[in-house]
């Protein structure tokens, strides 16, 4: 929509009617900062209905009249009536997903300060623009640590000891490092899930053979904990209770599919397990 | 002395465990902290109540319900997506040892027994559900009363 209508403006911002405004490219602002704050929040593990609630109130900040959008996991709409009485449309894809809360968070404050008239289209905008940029870059061992800190913490609950806690959050770090390195490589997509819930329980099995007295079971749950779709969970129900049927289903069956698939590759490790092994294991 | 350690035990571990999940979920550092502490006395509570001769399921329920109460409190105070605070106070009761027991029977062939414990650990996720939604309904009821949402 943007593009097509780039094409019928004169350039250089030289008005078509002499003595009109040229207003395409103070609207084209606009809906770039409504288009990048929606789209930043669902790339990056926010509700549907945010996105939905952030368009209208950055929207109304920026002035802008009738402001509608809709918005489904994998895109969104954007509607507005501009000062003029101009209907203008968007339609943006949501094609990556990932977690960041953090961003989300960001991108957050900006639609408060732009719903409270405290930026303009152009400024907020560009802070978008700038917290887009930050959410580039690599986070070095961080991930690695957190699922560490998180399986150890877990295998506690799960009737583990200190053994247990060690063991867990190796293992748990041992998986996000490999699942940092598939990402670096590409995008691996599911493929994540299964072989995360295959090494947990493959590298559990493997370590409880040498140790005696092991608590599998403690250190096998506890490493699996960082892979939960805990995020998912959350939203499906916040957008179901909002009375985004279709949102909070979506995620829903996103955090089911997630589940089934660590799930599935944790039952495939103990037949592999025996094959590598002629049935020693 | 046993009783001591076993608590401290439990609230660590669901603290540090949730903080653990929270910065994976890239949640700002201003909010670890709350995180794992809604977290703990999500747990406490959960642990808790069972000795009080309550069921496993009204435990998590209550939990998932004192967590999400918390949650939105937070997010009001703090100026944070709620979201991050109700993810933390739903993981300390997700059923992990349960559905790692449901794949370990199903796994040996022993499908009643992991039909089973599936059964119940679907009802514990369900449970938790219920208590974010009604956490959630309360919150609502009280400071949406003009059905415009809150801060988003």
């Amino acid at each position: 929509m943007l593009r097509e209508r780039k094409e019928t403006v004169p350039p250089a911002g030289k008005p078509a009617v002499p003595g009109t405004r040229p207003m395409v490219e103070e609207t084209e602002i606009e809906m770039e900062a409504l288009q990048l704050a929606a789209q930043m929040i669902m790339e990056n593990g926010g509700e549907t209905f945010r996105a939905e609630e952030t368009v209208r109130r950055m929207g109304q900040g920026f002035g802008l009249r009738q402001v509608e959008s809709f918005a489904v996991p994998s895109g969104l709409f954007i509607s507005y009536r501009t000062a003029e009485g101009k209907l203008e449309t968007s339609i943006k894809r949501v094609h990556h997903r990932s977690t960041n809360l953090t961003t989300v968070d960001a991108v957050n404050q900006i639609s408060r300060e732009t719903a409270a008239g405290a930026l303009r289209p152009e400024k907020a905008l560009s802070r978008l623009q700038g917290v887009s940029a930050l959410r580039e870059r690599g986070r070095g061992p961080m991930p690695m640590g957190a699922a560490a800190l998180c399986a150890g913490g877990f295998a506690f609950l799960f009737q583990g000891g200190w053994r247990e806690a060690l063991l867990s959050a190796a293992i748990a770090a041992l998986v996000q490092g490999v699942s940092l390195l598939l990402t670096m490589i590409g995008d691996p997509g599911i493929a994540t899930n299964i072989l995360g819930g295959l090494l947990t329980a493959m590298l559990s099995s493997l370590v409880a053979g040498w140790i005696p007295g092991l608590l599998t079971e403690a250190v096998v749950a506890g490493a699996l904990m960082p892979l939960v779709p805990g995020l998912a969970m959350t939203n499906a129900v916040q957008d179901t209770l909002r009375g985004d049927m279709v949102s909070g289903l979506s995620h829903g069956a996103s955090a089911l599919l997630t589940a089934c698939l660590i799930a599935g590759g944790a039952l495939l490790a103990p037949p592999l397990l025996r094959l590598m092994s002629g049935g020693g294991l | 002395m046993e009783a001591f350690s076993e608590a401290l035990r439990y609230l660590a571990g669901s603290f540090f465990g949730t903080v653990g999940f929270a910065m994976l979920a890239r949640v700002p550092r201003r909010a670890w902290l709350a995180s794992g502490v809604i977290a703990s006395l999500v747990y406490l509570v959960y642990w808790q109540l069972p000795w009080m001769g309550i069921s496993e399921y009204l435990a998590v329920f209550c939990g998932s319900f004192l967590g999400s109460i918390l949650g939105h409190l937070c997010a009001r105070r703090m100026r944070i997506i709620n979201t991050v605070y109700l993810m933390s106070a739903i993981v300390p009761v997700v059923p992990g040892l349960g559905l790692y027991r449901m794949m370990a029977s199903l796994g040996q062939g022993q499908m009643s027994q992991g039909a089973s414990q599936g059964v119940q650990a679907m009802i514990i996720i369900a449970m938790t559900a219920l208590g974010l939604v009604m956490g959630s309904f309360l919150d609502r009821l009280i400071h949406d009363k003009n059905g415009k949402g809150g801060t988003p």
